[in-house]
């Protein structure tokens, strides 16, 4: 249905999008994952003919929307990352605004007005003054104003950022419905790992403008099948001790969380006993060893040697 | 263009403070420095040695002959505790054949009272002069008198319709002034909306709408222009039939400079709309800059105040400048479309460059 080709933009010289090829199916929830400046919001960007590509194309059902951008706005419904609403007026005078922009018809639109706002379940709140909302009601309207034309495709950048839990649950529960009832396409970008992996049939990986890796839940996790994940929590560690953790053969990776290190390591090898063997040596306890299988986060952790929230 | 429109209705409905204010501002101005254009300088004056109450009485009829002045007689101690304490600007000490000004400043008015005594007594010795050379001193003064009274020549002035000439009318020119000026704000903060929207994202969602962004800039500009114009409207209406100001007899005329004013400031609001990237950092330029073109382009001043070319030419760039050219001489003057059309120009002029370089500055940044 849409797909990216090679798709590059550069701004004074510095390339921030390098190269992206994505695609997605009619009904298909896909999420666009990668930390801060990974290049993500600038893929929508130019997704949603906002910005023009550098290099690259993109297509709408084989046909290039670069020069003709009418044929995918008319498809295209886009939740920006940033609450763009009128603040003075009411949730309901701000839809009333965004479906005029679509010229619906006064009927259409009043249907629709409440339509969208049963979705985001704020029907009984629409007279009051955006200014007056949460946080997380204000992204909810946010969506609602993306939904009144019917949109095919719905991209959703970063929609759950900076709300409460409650919000947030209500967020993903409205793509959920819109992305398996309604059958509308999702492209949803987040550097929630969690949310990407609840709501998501495939994923794409970015970080620093490239994809680094794509496919679906299992396909990523078995880039790190060969490899188990270990907490171990210490009675104080220092520099010395991460070393010689470091320097044991069948470790991989080494990171300080707030629980204690996290440890990424071959299988089925015999590094407990010498993790321990290590610690014992600089006279430190160990408190606590728990081993699980790698997440997508540490699928991040192991392509980009750092977290999705650095 | 409409749902656009309607948006910043919605919004000034909600919100309708600034431009009440302003308006209310304008009125205030108005009548605070308009009204005290046209009061007389009061001058405090004493006697010097030697001079007789009658003589003291003679100087002070000749000195307040015309009208600009208002000197009052006061004692020595007064008039200077007054001025030392800097209750009055200066006093006047009047001798035989001389005077005295005592001020604890030079300029301003303490010139302006100078110059006029100067003149006055001038005058009066030159008189007394001629007089002591005649065998009749008090012949002399009578037929002075006479010939002063009723001089051989008179100059008669009016206007070219033949009505009488009336004197400048300062009040009227602050009226346009503040009136102009504070229009200039309004318009600012409203065009200001389109960075605002730009900033928070609603600009690139109605972009994504089948809306053309040529009706998006035709939305929030018609709305900037067209509330500049009701607010321009309301306050010389409240002036014309509230408050009895001469605006002269083609309301028409004065209505068409107001509204290419307007859309002057409009296009100068959206080349510095081009310029910033915040709507913070547009309010702040905008409120630090646009007071200072009022005094540079003599708008608070007499005609004439201004002489120094520099300051002069500083004033031609701004629109405010032409629009009070225009106004004033069709209000006061009864100037019609020739008279007035190269203000009108100048205005036209800079609504094409401003517009065309501030949308062009507005697209690049969004580019």
């Amino acid at each position: 249905m849409l797909e990216t080709v090679e798709l590059s933009k550069s701004f004074k010289g510095k390339t921030v999008v390098d190269n992206v090829n994505l695609y997605l199916e009619r009904g298909e929830s896909v999420g666009l994952l990668g930390p801060n400046g990974a290049g993500k919001s600038t893929t929508i960007s130019m997704i949603s003919s906002l910005l023009v590509p550098s290099q690259g194309d993109v297509r709408l059902y084989g046909k290039s929307i670069v020069k003709n951008p009418q044929e995918i706005r008319k498809v295209l419904g886009v939740v920006p990352q940033d609450i763009a609403l009128y603040e003075e007026l009411s949730a309901y005078e701000n839809l009333v605004f965004f479906g005029r922009i679509y010229r619906l018809s006064k009927t259409t639109l009043e249907h629709k007005i409440q339509e969208v706002l049963e979705i985001v379940g704020l029907r009984d709140r629409q007279k009051e003054l955006i200014k007056t909302y949460s946080g997380g009601m204000k992204r909810r309207i946010n969506i609602a104003a993306a939904l009144l034309h019917n949109p095919q495709i719905v991209i959703m950048d970063e929609p759950t950022v900076g709300i409460d839990p409650q919000s947030r649950n209500h967020i993903l529960e409205t793509v959920k419905l819109l992305n398996r009832e309604k059958g509308t396409t999702v492209l949803y970008t987040s550097h929630y790992m969690e949310e990407v992996e609840q709501l998501c049939n495939r994923m794409y990986i970015m970080d620093h403008g490239k994809v680094i890796a794509s496919g679906t839940k299992e396909e990523l996790g078995r880039i790190l099948s060969s490899e188990d994940t270990i907490l171990l929590q210490l009675d104080g560690y220092n520099e010395a001790v991460l070393a010689s953790i470091r320097a044991i053969e069948s470790v991989r990776q080494v990171e300080e969380t707030v629980q204690g290190l996290k440890l990424i390591v071959t299988k089925q090898s015999r590094v407990l006993s010498a993790i321990v063997q290590c610690a014992e040596c600089h006279g430190v306890q160990v408190n606590n060893v728990h081993v699980q299988t790698p997440s997508l986060e540490d699928v991040f952790l192991h392509l980009t040697g750092r977290t999705l929230r650095d | 263009m409409v749902p656009v429109f309607l948006a910043q209705w919605m919004k000034e409905k909600r919100s309708p403070y600034l431009v009440l204010i302003f308006c209310i501002l304008s009125i205030v101005a108005t009548l605070l420095f308009g009204s005290s254009t046209g009061m007389k300088i009061k001058v405090d004056a004493f006697p010097g040695e030697g001079l007789t109450a009658v003589e003291v009485e003679q100087w002070l009829d000749r000195l307040n002959e015309g009208g600009s002045f208002d000197f009052t007689l006061r004692s020595e101690e007064k008039a200077l505790s007054d001025v030392k304490q800097g209750r009055s600007d200066m006093a006047v000490k009047l001798l035989k054949d001389d005077y005295r000004v005592i001020s604890v400043m030079e300029g301003g008015n303490a010139n302006w009272v100078q110059q006029h005594l100067q003149v006055i007594y001038t005058e009066q010795l030159k008189i007394n002069a001629v007089a002591q050379h005649t065998n009749d001193a008090a012949q002399f003064r009578d037929s002075m008198k006479v010939y002063l009274e009723q001089p051989p020549l008179t100059l008669q002035s009016s206007k070219p319709t033949g009505e009488e000439l009336q004197s400048y009318n300062m009040g009227l020119q602050m009226l346009f002034g503040f009136t102009l000026f504070l229009v200039m704000f309004t318009v600012g903060f409203k065009v200001n909306a389109v960075t605002a929207e730009r900033v928070s994202g609603i600009w690139n969602r109605v972009i994504l709408s089948p809306v053309t962004k040529t009706e998006m800039y035709f939305g929030h500009l018609t709305y900037s222009t067209l509330i500049g114009i009701f607010q321009i409207t309301i306050i010389f209406v409240l002036f014309k039939y509230l408050l009895g100001y001469d605006l002269g007899v083609n309301f028409g005329l004065l209505f068409v400079i107001s509204m290419l004013y307007i859309v002057s400031i409009v296009a100068m609001s959206m080349l510095f709309t081009g310029m910033f990237k915040t709507p913070e950092q547009f309010r702040a330029f905008f409120s630090s800059v646009v007071p200072i073109m009022p005094p540079l382009s003599g708008v608070y001043m007499p005609p004439g105040t201004i002489t120094s070319e520099i300051l002069l030419f500083i004033g031609q760039l701004f629109p405010i400048k032409h629009a009070m050219d225009a106004l004033i001489g069709v209000s006061m003057y009864q100037q019609g479309w020739d008279d007035i059309y190269l203000p009108l120009a100048k205005l036209l002029l800079m609504t094409v460059i401003f517009f065309g370089v501030g949308i062009n500055l507005v697209e690049r940044r969004n580019g």
